[in-house]
This record gives C-alpha cells, sequence and structure tokens, in this order.
C-alpha cells in the first residue's frame, strides 16, 4: 500500500475543476475520483471538463454517482435507464473504468430481489460494450439494499463479471455493520474503495446519516471510529484487495478551504492509514 | 408453419438461424470488390440512392457500405443475424441492456432494427430471409449477373474474428451469452491455423465468434477492440486455397500461419483486410 494506491474525490474540494486537477497533482495523489456535476457544470462545457481532465494526467478512479436505478418499473424504469446510458457515456469519455452505482433510496423502488438482479444485470450489459465496470454500494440509508451484505447477495445472484462491489467506510460504520462478512467477499469483486470517518459516534436515523454523510464527513485519522476504519482497510489488505481506496469525504468546512490545505489532510490520513495497514500486513518478525 | 415453430427454444430464445450477412464500410469501394471477386464473391446489386453494394457467394451476402465510410481500408462494420422475428428478438436484446443503433446508421433504408456490438460496429436482426429478401425493395439487381452465383471451393460463412481488450473475455462471453445465447467451446477446441483466444458458437449451431485478447508481450502495440475479420467455412481447405491462389489470392505461408488441412490466412490487403479459410464441418 503506498500513495498511488489512494485517490482524492472532487466533492472534497472547492472550486472550479481545473483548481482540483492541479491541486490533487501538486499533492502527488495519481488518481481522482469525479462526480458528474464537475462535468456537467464546467463553464466551457463537458468537452472542456474532459480535455481538462486528460490533460491533467491524473487516472480516473471512477465517476459517480448513479442514484436511485435499480426497482423500478416501467417509465420510472425507462427514464432510469436514459439517465444512466448518459452516464456511462460520460464514464467513457472520461476515461473512467468504474461507475459508482448507490443503492435506491427511492420510496418506488421494489425491493423484490428478482427486480434488484434484473435491473443491475441490464446496467451490467449497457456498460459492457464501453468496458465499464459497474460498482454497487449499499447506501446506509438504501430504502432495501442499505448493508455491504445485501449488495453482495445481490452482486452475486447477477453473476455478471462486469458487476461487483463499491465499499464505503461511512455507510458501514453509520450501520453498524459486521465487518465478519468480508471474508465473504472475492476479493476482484470488489471494484472501489471509498474511505471517511466521522466525528460523532453514532448516526441513529437514515436522516441523521444522509446529513452527516453529505455534509460532516473527515478524512480517515481524523474521526472517532479510527480502529474500525484501520480494521477494514487491514482486512481488505489481508484478503488480497489491491484495487483502488478513494476519500469520498463530503465536508462542508473543507469546501470553504484553499484546496492545498484540504490536499495536505489528505496526505496524511494516507500516512496514517499506510503506517498502520503497511506494518500490519508484514509478517511478524521471527526472533533470532 | 407449425406452432411448435413459434415457440423459442431455451438455449436459443431469438431463434437465430445463422448469419444473413456481414458488411464491411471502406471508401475503396471499387479496389476492395475487385478483392472480393477475386476471393470468390460477384456483385450482384447496388443500393438504389447510396453507395452500397451486394456481393454474393453460395450462401454468403457481403455488403460494402461506401456512404460515409471514414476509412479507407475496408472495416468489418457490422453483421446480421437470421431471427426468428426481428422486431422481438431487437426489443428482447434492449430490454437486456443492449444499446440501440442511431437512427439511420443502418446501411440500407430498410427498416432493418439493430443493437450496438463491439466498438462502432452493428448488430442487426434480420427475418426475411426465406421466401423474400431485405434486397428486395432497396437494391436494385446488376444487369446480366447471376443472382445466386455458386459458391467457390465450397465457402461458407464459418465465423468473425472479434479483437478483445486484454482481461475483457469474460464481458463479452456475457455479452453474447446473455443477449443471443451463444455458448463457449472448452478451451483446447480450436478450429484453422489461428488456435487463440476464446470460440463461442451460435445457438443454431452455424456459425462462430472468436474473441482474441492482446498477445502477452503486446503491451506496446496498439490493440483496439474491433470486428478484425471473417473466416470463411470450407470443406476442402487445400482445394480452396488452390482455387483461391489461381485467382491471385495470397496466403501467408510464414511460422506457423502456414495453409495446411486446418486452414490458411490471406495477406493483407488495401491496408489490412485479411480473409481466414477454416476446414469446416458445418453444412451451408
Amino acid at each position: 500500500m503506498n500513495l498511488d494506491h489512494f485517490g482524492m474525490d472532487t466533492i472534497t474540494l472547492a472550486g472550479p475543476l481545473e483548481a482540483k486537477l492541479a491541486a490533487v497533482r501538486e499533492a502527488r495523489f495519481t488518481q481522482i475520483m469525479l462526480n458528474a456535476t464537475d462535468i456537467v457544470g464546467h463553464p466551457g462545457g463537458e468537452a472542456a471538463a474532459i480535455t481538462a481532465v486528460k490533460a491533467s494526467g491524473l487516472r480516473v478512479t471512477g465517476f459517480q454517482v448513479l442514484r436511485d436505478f435499480e426497482g423500478l418499473e416501467g417509465r420510472l424504469h425507462a427514464y432510469k435507464v436514459d439517465v444512466a446510458k448518459a452516464m456511462l457515456e460520460m464514464c467513457r469519455a472520461l476515461g473512467s473504468r468504474v461507475l459508482l452505482v448507490c443503492s435506491s433510496a427511492s420510496p418506488h423502488a421494489s425491493g423484490d430481489a428478482e427486480r434488484l438482479v434484473r435491473d443491475l444485470r441490464k446496467l451490467a450489459m449497457l456498460a459492457v460494450p464501453y468496458d465499464i465496470r459497474i460498482a454497487y454500494e449499499a447506501l446506509s440509508w438504501g430504502r432495501h439494499i442499505n448493508e455491504y451484505p445485501q449488495a453482495w447477495e445481490i452482486v452475486q445472484r447477477a453473476e455478471r463479471h462486469n458487476l461487483g462491489l463499491a465499499l464505503d467506510s461511512f455507510h458501514i460504520l453509520a450501520t453498524g455493520t459486521s465487518l465478519e462478512t468480508l471474508e465473504e467477499l472475492e476479493p476482484p469483486k470488489i471494484f472501489l474503495v471509498q474511505l471517511s470517518d466521522f466525528l460523532w459516534q453514532e448516526t441513529r436515523s437514515p436522516q441523521d446519516r444522509m446529513e452527516t454523510a453529505r455534509h460532516s464527513r473527515v478524512f480517515p485519522g481524523e474521526g472517532v471510529h479510527s480502529e474500525k476504519v484501520i480494521e477494514l482497510a487491514r482486512a481488505l489488505d489481508e484478503m488480497g484487495y489491491r484495487g483502488d481506496y478513494s476519500f469520498e469525504v463530503f465536508n462542508d468546512d473543507y469546501r470553504q478551504l484553499p484546496l492545498p490545505v484540504v490536499c495536505e489532510r489528505a496526505r496524511r490520513s494516507v500516512k496514517w492509514i499506510t503506517a498502520r495497514v503497511g506494518r500490519w500486513s508484514l509478517p511478524a518478525r521471527r526472533r533470532a | 408453419m407449425s406452432v411448435k415453430e413459434e415457440l423459442p427454444e431455451p438455449s436459443n430464445p431469438l431463434g437465430i438461424d445463422g448469419l444473413e450477412f456481414v458488411e464491411y464500410a471502406t471508401s475503396q469501394a471499387q479496389a476492395f470488390g475487385a478483392l472480393l471477386q477475386n476471393m470468390g464473391f460477384a456483385a450482384v446489386a447496388r443500393h438504389r440512392s447510396r453507395e452500397v453494394m451486394l456481393y454474393r457467394q453460395g450462401p454468403m451476402n457481403l455488403i460494402v457500405n461506401a456512404h460515409e465510410a471514414k476509412s479507407s481500408m475496408p472495416t468489418l462494420s457490422a453483421f446480421a443475424l437470421r431471427v426468428r422475428d426481428a422486431a422481438y428478438a431487437h426489443q428482447h436484446a434492449l430490454e437486456l441492456g443492449a444499446w440501440d443503433m442511431p437512427t439511420r446508421a443502418s446501411a440500407m433504408e430498410l427498416n432493418i432494427p439493430g443493437i450496438h456490438g463491439v466498438a462502432d460496429t452493428l448488430i442487426y436482426f434480420v427475418d426475411r430471409y426465406r421466401d423474400f429478401s431485405i434486397y428486395d425493395v432497396d437494391f436494385v439487381p446488376l444487369a446480366g449477373t447471376d443472382a445466386r452465383p455458386s459458391a467457390l471451393a465450397g465457402l461458407h460463412w464459418f465465423g468473425i474474428v472479434q479483437s478483445i481488450l486484454g482481461d475483457r473475455t469474460a464481458d463479452w462471453l456475457d455479452f453474447y451469452q446473455n443477449l443471443f445465447g451463444f455458448s463457449i467451446l472448452p478451451r483446447g477446441q480450436y478450429f484453422g491455423v489461428l488456435p487463440k483466444g476464446t470460440l463461442l458458437e451460435s445457438p443454431c449451431h452455424k456459425f462462430y465468434l472468436q474473441l482474441i485478447e492482446p498477445p502477452p508481450g503486446s503491451e506496446d502495440i496498439r490493440w483496439e477492440e474491433g470486428l478484425v475479420r471473417i473466416g470463411l467455412g470450407a470443406p476442402d481447405i487445400p482445394a480452396a486455397v488452390k482455387a483461391l491462389r489461381q485467382r491471385a489470392i495470397v496466403f501467408v505461408d510464414r511460422g506457423a500461419v502456414q495453409p495446411s488441412e486446418k486452414g490458411a490466412l490471406t495477406q493483407p490487403y488495401l491496408g489490412g483486410v485479411t480473409f481466414e479459410l477454416v476446414h469446416s464441418h458445418l453444412q451451408p
């Protein structure tokens, strides 16, 4: 594990896309997670945003986020398929190989596993020609799928090579989900790991989780669940996960701080994690 | 038609019944046409309004599309599957997550439904191939030509070779298995002189797709996904090679790729187009 395994996420930083890309590069990160609003909200238009990303030399960790996709019927389903297609096209244009898909929070979504499987298979099929992998994440306020073991169950049932899991430490911490099921996951089916923490012990309601998730996350090492974040990273490392770690830190304060200050906090977080996970991964030293 | 024929078999949900045509795009339509004639194809019809020609040889239809062609090198741009019901096949594919083809992307002005295949290619669905054909309306037969030229040395469609990026075999298996019902042949079961990649058999057992990932050590080669070439089946490869050589077709005869009883590969023509001959058990 080293700096190259970690990426920042544009949602953590304020300002124009070019400034975010430059700050992340100057902090010597090599990858970045992009949000659709970075692209469509660019004053020069979508093409200018894509050019900026390519010119930055940063690898795109993934593209986010497709919401409330699965479990819908009729016109709602058709509408979401159109949204998904547009996002896949942007994802491809950016050179991102991962599209992040959050489990549905829609009150209109069915929880019938067959339907969820059917819809995620369809999304995975749409992604095949574009060489994009669908990373399905259990949102902690998801209507039916809100913990990673449930998302893993759906991914397994769908049986599509380009459909896997995104794990987000925030959601795991917020629902207090046990890490025991991690052992059942297949490392190649984990397409993305997002790390963050927060500053209070509990999020009691889905509303509480949503508020915290969207405004008050902090980098690993800055919050109050440090041990569990490290436990997660260690478990993933030991089970052989060698994919990307992205800092999914939504934080209103960080969005009003200078970019180098926030990037420096991200770098400190990388050091904090690698010092603990790296050391733990080494074989125990034999006594002479 | 009996009731039984109307019911799709579980292993062949679309009632796929072979390849109706393959389509090449090229801005060198005349030079490519001359090459096709050397390969045994004959021009049989011209599109009424576009620069599109229909070539035929035995059971094979081949379309050369120069209308808005981007590249001079003849490039495989589409293939058409014979299916029981084209509208059903199209809808079924869309419901499973295929991308609908862009409006007016069709070579012909016919209403042939289609979906996106690999890269910029299309996969069409054709159900009119028995009593009357899709070519009857928009193509004008060439005067003085045999509309049904016989095949040279029993040539027929054997398959299509598709290049794919590294670690993409499983993705494309998902695509062809789930959309169309193709099945994977056991590793080690190969045909022809280019034994590599992964072979998929059509649910009608009438043709194959070969998926080729970049070979090891080819990191510096620019490798893109696309349809690479067609494979032509023949019952007797040496006889087919001899017949084609007499028509000035040159075969690669170096290293492992030498004409043999198993198959043969032509040299690249017109910037890179090749044809593969494969010893075939298929009945055209």
